[in-house]
């Protein structure tokens, strides 16, 4: 595959992946979706079939014509000075064309603009065994590849933090220099990112209030996403002193403005375009030294540069979940009321910080969600260390305390004799209410979640009477539809949707949006076909092309429906004003008795009195001029009772509950996950199949971080930089994931809908633990249940 | 990507041309190559040379030979598994073909790739950069032995799937060399001493065929992984029973495969425990896995029918 043919990307053509039994029948009315029959129930998933045929295009499949390739050279030291590098040798070697070095590309970047602490290259320092501290550009990649080894880099090693405890310690050496200046004037250590202390109501009235409270520690381990595609970037340079990029990301606008602003360029001269992606799951939010030295490269070569990561590198490259060490402290009511919640957290960052400002807020801003709490503080810390940098992974910065909290909830319902399950209906936030820091929750289906999940999996039946080595265990959640705040401070929509219309009948729509295989392109296709009364085949989405698309803020935090789809939806209503008027006028009813249904506006009562698709286009464009529209969402101005929480609000939260079965080897300690129901309020369904497969997803990978997956290292060395070793579930360990959708018709999201794409796997964790413990009696607190874990656990609890 | 390095390959079309090429320096017989094309990538293994056998399709063959069944070395593990005698007669040896990897990985390694399989630890089957970072090891690239670092030697586990239960069932592998043909049990053809030189085939010799007797006492077989699929074994058992007493071969805890013999078969699962001490070859805990040989030998023993 090779040339210009591949270079559009990012456009989805809906007809050619739709067939013809896509037909009107059962289809709502005209604004409504009506129960689960979804919007474009049967459409399949559009990218489904070019992906399983390989007809799909990924950066990595991209060729232009002399194209070079880089290689990166990575540290093998956590933590060394530079002392010098000399690529002369290098550089002699035949068909090597440049050797980039810190040096060559300075700028400080960041996610976070107030903690910009990363270079593309190592500069002066190398912070992680794996940080890339050289790229090369070859003729070709193995020419590249033999270069590495001839960069040579001089190196002083320094002392080196891989733990929390080493990295709390005042004493402990700086990985940042501009903290140790402030630590020296402090006497704190010189390696904490940030800490967060908040507190509302008053905790120690409320704990004083409790029948019972008790206080555990809880440790939830790291873990990466692992992608189906790796990382890979391919840059060129382009007439009159452009720069064109295709990359691998969540977040083109992100990524856009980053490599403009580390290369010095005006971000009109770079145009950023998104092929298809094959997965991020939180890992592809950053801009990465991918996107940064093939840019760099090509402008300097004057040729195409592409750089793709191998699978090792995508674990240094990380950006994963934060291990972090818990306490909880809960006081309850005889009647599993909460009185009061208190929770420290301490996450271990690694190297740089990406989100890691973020997700020091993450991790004690949910706490409130989603039980009604009117005494609540927590104290989150995210420190340094000379690991691989973590980042935001699906549920970022809420997997882990929740993890804590709802098994520390279980062992109190335990202690007291209580009914998990009514536990959590007990203590269920209720809808249009504003928790005790200051979210503000509209709708709430957390009490459907919990009947429905406890009557489909029979928890009350089975819990306590599955036998020795069974169990079954229950946990509750929410999670946000996006986050209310910008990740950089600006005035502007989060999301903006163009929608034009041909004269033919087709109707483009322009977004932003990045469709990283969670479904984004349907959704768009869907609500505008929906609210045009056309189908989603006869729409194409072009998205994530900075010369093409208006901006949207990219697929993080779950805020792609609710955001991008808002915007899509007042696009389209504006579209449909005109046509509104172009046709009533033609037909001199009155606009508000149109309907539109089955590609055709008509009088609502008389179907026979209309125009076809074509005409009502025709008349909209002699009416009033070239028929299409912008739309864009902006969260509305939730006024916030705390300053500080400026992150954490969203305009809406989905809940979840899920009941997990196991078995468990009492001899061996290995651990089966049986099944898993899994209850998800998602507002309204918009397409039932994707809804559903985001929640196996979501299920699928809360599975792995329960039974196998830990990004571990020994010394600073990734214990399992490889497939074979990281193991993530294949089909024997991945239970029956019964998926149940429900509709809470959210006032503000597109139709009603929510999240989908993170909230379900926030317990899936949690409910496999209390899962173990009504198998085995015992609470195991730190995951992976790998078998030696939890053998130990049953030792330590006398079984056999 | 990772690139493989640059060899050159051969297809000799006769047995002696398949030795000849062999007996070059550098040269390496590709059997499959699903281990060694990775450990190439990785840079573990650097041949000039490497030497297929697909023009020869009889080493690939699997037929009845009086009281034995021959299989060609470079019949597929697939082949194996699915071949009626061996599903009929030796369902064991299917059982431990099955376990191997996954099914496409099946499809395209061979018995004799699996007879010869390289030891493995976690200290060496890594990628280039990270074993740099780490300054090698004993196997490769270093002089340090990272599993005891004041051991004797290397300690890179055996962890061919098939191998104890082949041992178990007496078989026999021949090994073609210029000098001639020799025979050896499968329970000969390694050596404990060392993870460096586990395999005792001298330059230029080359396994051709495993002649697996027929007749004889049922063998179990049993592989503890922490995934069902594509994953190397943690612990590797094979057991049968014999008389009122058993044998089991236990494998992937040192070099070579070990044998432990109990004359009341209710003993071996005690004297296994006793006889085999794990080492940190493997991701997994290695207290964990020294407790799983003696459940492991006593489960294979209840599955094991008496005779």
């Amino acid at each position: 595959m090779s040339g210009a043919g591949h270079r559009g990307g990012g456009v989805t053509d809906f007809s050619t992946y739709l067939g013809p039994e896509d037909t009107l029948a059962g289809r709502p009315a005209e604004g409504g979706i009506v129960g689960r029959s979804g919007l474009a129930s049967g459409t399949g998933k559009v990218d489904g079939p070019p992906k399983v045929t390989g007809a799909a295009v990924y950066t990595a499949d991209l060729r232009l014509p002399r194209m070079a390739h880089a290689k990166l050279l990575r540290s093998p030291h956590a933590h060394a000075r530079i002392l010098a590098i000399d690529a002369a040798e290098a550089l002699a070697m035949p068909g090597v064309l440049a050797v980039l070095t810190g040096a060559d590309l300075p700028g400080r970047h960041g996610p976070i603009p107030v903690a910009r602490d990363e270079t593309a290259l190592a500069v002066d320092k190398v912070r992680y065994r794996g940080e890339p501290v050289a790229c090369v550009a070859a003729v070709d990649e193995a020419t590249a590849r033999e270069a590495l080894a001839r960069v040579r880099v001089d190196y002083e090693p320094l002392p080196a933090v891989f733990t929390l405890d080493e990295a709390l310690d005042p004493g402990s050496p700086a990985i940042h220099e501009h903290l140790a200046r402030k630590a020296a004037r402090t006497g704190r250590s010189p390696n904490v990112l940030r800490r967060v202390h908040q507190s509302f109501g008053d905790p120690d009235a409320g704990f004083a209030e409790a029948d019972l409270v008790m206080e555990e520690s809880y440790f939830y381990p790291g873990s990466t996403h692992v992608p189906l595609e790796p990382h890979a970037a391919l840059a060129a340079p382009e007439p009159g002193g452009r720069l064109r990029v295709w990359t691998s990301t969540q977040n083109p606008h992100s990524v856009h403005r980053t490599i403009a602003a580390v290369l010095g360029l005006d971000p009109a001269a770079v145009r950023l375009t998104k092929p298809e992606v094959g997965g991020g799951y939180g890992g592809k939010c950053d801009t990465f030294v991918t996107e940064l030295c093939a840019s760099a490269l090509a402008l300097r070569l004057g040729r195409p540069v592409r750089l793709a990561l191998e699978r090792e590198e995508v674990f240094y490259a990380h950006r994963g979940r934060h291990p972090t060490r818990m306490r909880v402290k809960m006081g309850l009511k005889a009647d599993g009321r909460i009185t009061a919640l208190e929770l420290e957290a301490l996450a271990n960052g690694g190297a740089y910080a990406s989100y890691g400002v973020v997700t020091a807020y993450y991790l004690g801003v949910f706490g409130t969600l989603p039980y009604r709490l009117d005494h609540y503080r927590f104290t989150a810390t995210r420190v340094y260390t000379n690991l691989p940098p973590c980042g935001p992974k699906r549920g970022h910065g809420a997997i882990q305390p929740r993890f804590a909290i709802e098994l520390h909830l279980d062992r109190m319902a335990h202690a007291l004799g209580l009914d998990p399950a009514e536990v959590r209906l007990r203590n269920a936030v209720e809808p249009n209410t504003v928790t005790v820091n200051g979210l503000r929750v509209t709708s709430v289906g957390l009490r459907e979640c919990v009947e429905r999940v406890v009557e489909a999996s029979g928890y009350r039946d089975k819990r306590g009477r599955l036998g020795p080595g069974r169990g079954v265990g229950l946990a509750a959640s929410a999670y946000m539809s996006g986050a209310l705040h910008p990740t950089y401070a600006n005035e502007g929509p989060h999301s903006m949707v163009q929608v034009k219309v041909d004269r033919s009948g087709r109707v483009t729509i322009l977004s932003g949006t990045a469709d990283i295989g969670q479904g984004s392109n349907h959704m768009l296709a869907t609500v505008v076909a929906e609210r045009l009364g056309i189908e989603p085949a006869d729409c194409t989405v072009v998205e994530a092309d900075t010369d093409l698309t208006p901006v949207d803020l990219g697929s993080y935090s779950s805020r792609v429906t609710f955001m991008a789809g808002n915007a899509a939806l007042q696009a389209a209503e504006r579209v449909r004003k005109r046509l509104v008027s172009a046709v009533s006028a033609e037909l001199g009813c009155d606009p508000a008795d149109l309907v539109l249904r089955g590609r055709r506006v008509f009088v609502r009562d008389e179907p026979d009195r209309g125009v076809d698709w074509r005409r009502a286009i025709a008349l909209a464009e002699a009416e009033a001029g070239a028929l299409g529209a912008m739309g864009s969402y902006r969260p509305p101005r939730i006024g916030n009772r705390f300053r500080r929480q400026s992150v954490g609000p969203s305009p809406a939260y989905s809940f979840t509950a899920q009941v997990a079965e196991v078995s468990v080897d009492l001899e061996t300690g290995e651990v089966r996950v049986e099944h898993v129901w899994c209850a998800h309020d998602l507002g309204r369904v918009l397409h039932p199949e994707i809804a559903a497969g985001q929640i196996e997803g979501c299920v699928y990978m809360g599975v792995g971080e329960a039974l196998l997956e830990e990004q571990a290292y020994r010394d600073g060395l990734l214990r399992a930089p490889s497939l074979l070793e990281y193991r993530v579930p294949t089909v024997h360990e991945t239970p029956a994931i019964h998926p149940i959708l429900v509709e809470s018709h959210d006032p503000e999201g597109p139709f009603g809908a929510k999240e989908v794409g993170e909230g379900p796997q926030l317990g899936t964790v949690p409910a496999i633990a209390a899962a173990i413990h009504d198998a085995t009696g015992a609470w195991l607190t730190a995951p992976p249940y790998t078998p030696d874990k939890v053998l130990a656990a049953l030792r330590r609890r006398g079984v056999r | 990507m990772l690139p493989l390095p640059r060899f050159a390959w051969q297809a000799p079309d006769t047995l002696h041309g398949l030795l000849d090429a062999a007996a070059r320096p550098g040269a390496r017989i590709l059997a499959g190559g699903t281990d060694l094309l990775p450990s190439m990538k990785h840079r573990l293994h650097r041949p000039s040379l490497l030497v297929s056998a697909r023009r020869l399709p009889e080493l690939a063959a699997i037929y009845e030979d009086g009281d034995d069944l021959c299989i060609g070395a470079f019949a597929t593990l697939r082949a194996v598994r699915r071949h009626p005698v061996v599903r009929a007669e030796l369902p064991a040896l299917a059982d431990a073909c099955a376990t191997v990897a996954t099914p496409t990985i099946q499809a395209m390694g061979t018995l004799g790739g699996n007879l010869c399989l390289d030891t493995r630890c976690a200290f060496y089957n890594q990628p280039e950069g990270w074993r740099q970072a780490l300054g090698g090891c004993l196997k490769a690239d270093g002089d340090v032995c990272h599993v005891a670092r004041k051991g004797a030697g290397c300690y890179a586990a055996h962890s061919a799937d098939t191998v104890p239960v082949l041992w178990l069932l007496g078989a026999r592998a021949r090994i073609a060399g210029r000098r001639g043909t020799r025979e050896v049990p499968v329970s000969e053809l390694y050596d404990g001493a060392d993870g460096r030189r586990w395999l005792r085939l001298e330059p230029g010799e080359v396994l051709t065929h495993v002649l697996v007797p027929r007749r004889g006492a049922p063998v179990v077989h049993h592989k503890v992984r922490l995934r069902a699929s594509i994953d190397y074994a943690a612990l590797l058992v094979a057991v049968r029973r014999e008389g009122s007493g058993a044998r089991a071969v236990i494998s992937a805890v040192g070099p070579a495969p070990v044998e432990v013999r109990a004359a009341r078969a209710e003993e071996l699962p005690d004297l296994a425990h006793a006889r085999v001490k794990p080492l940190g070859t493997h991701v997994v805990s290695t207290a964990w896995r020294r407790h799983m040989v003696r459940v492991a030998v006593r489960r294979a023993l209840d599955a094991c029918p008496v005779p």
